[in-house]
């Protein structure tokens, strides 16, 4: 991956609203920009924007079909970034320590309902 | 909400168009980013059949049928995984030049909704992609698809009845 190009993925990713429209798209693979519309107050002309900024870093593959456009998430860029820092051998361990870290704040969210019920 | 799935894995490879069709088209040699399996065919165009084979061609993985074949710009084909009862998907193959290389997009659609296949599917999708970029681009498998192509192969004597080559004729 070229410095551009990565660019380009970090610059998409560095927007809580630009987040939230692929976690959306990947939810809902093919669903189209008045789905998503929907979910944000604010104008679909800014929503349009920010669905060019995540088309240009390839986040988001569009596909015209008749008046229709369907979105869908590409998860390869995000991969290439991925493994452009782990190693083949700091990937597992990572990985391991990830895990950890979601079991054991998984765990405390439980403990804390059960508080609260 | 349709009982099928379609997902897209798109990626830029710095190279020729003629090297990345080459990739994913060839019979001469095992195609690496295929995990390493070799693609037997009667003659890539509309209606023919492909297997997915083993190296040795002992075994036959996938199963299916050429759908489109536009040199060197679309590959469509059905998709079905021996060893696993799911209904066949469709798997396409779009390049497209663009200024200093090639945007190749692989799209998996018609998978059915929580199946097997579509797991397996996804998941495999990411690592074709990239392998597909590595080796165009540099000429290395990268590490897990090394890695994959290994246990495939120490995996082989235990495969399936219904994976045996026999089975699958041309």
């Amino acid at each position: 991956m070229l410095p551009d190009d990565m660019d380009a993925v970090f610059q998409a990713l560095a927007h809580r609203d630009r987040r939230r429209i692929l976690d959306l798209v990947r939810n809902n693979a093919g669903c189209c920009v008045e789905n998503l519309c929907r979910h944000f107050d604010v104008s679909r002309i800014a929503v349009l924007k920010h669905l060019r900024v995540l088309a240009r870093a390839q986040l988001i593959h569009s596909e015209k079909v008749g008046r229709r456009r369907n979105l869908y998430f590409n998860a390869v860029p995000i991969q290439l970034i991925y493994d452009r820092w782990a190693t083949d051998y700091s990937a597992l361990w990572a990985s391991k320590m990830a895990d950890i870290k979601y079991r054991i704040e998984q765990a405390a969210q439980r403990a804390k309902r059960k508080r609260h019920a | 909400m349709p009982d099928t799935e379609k997902s897209v894995f798109k990626v830029f490879i710095r190279g020729s168009i003629d090297a990345v069709w080459r990739e994913i088209t060839k019979t001469d040699t095992v195609q690496k980013c295929m995990f390493g399996m070799r693609l037997h065919t009667p003659g890539l165009k509309p209606g023919a059949p492909i297997r997915m084979r083993s190296p040795n061609g002992k075994i036959t993985a996938i199963v299916g049928e050429v759908l489109e074949f536009d040199p060197p710009h679309r590959y469509a084909h059905t998709f079905r995984f021996t060893n696993l009862d799911d209904p066949p998907c469709k798997v396409t193959y779009e390049l497209k030049e663009v200024t200093g290389g090639v945007e190749f997009t692989l799209i998996q659609e018609e998978m059915a909704r929580g199946a097997k296949t579509t797991k397996q599917m996804n998941q495999g999708a990411p690592l074709i992609v990239k392998t597909l970029k590595s080796v165009v681009e540099t000429g290395r498998v990268p590490f897990g698809m090394r890695l994959l192509c290994f246990i495939f192969k120490i995996m082989a004597p235990f495969a399936k009845k219904k994976q045996r080559s026999e089975s699958w004729p041309l």
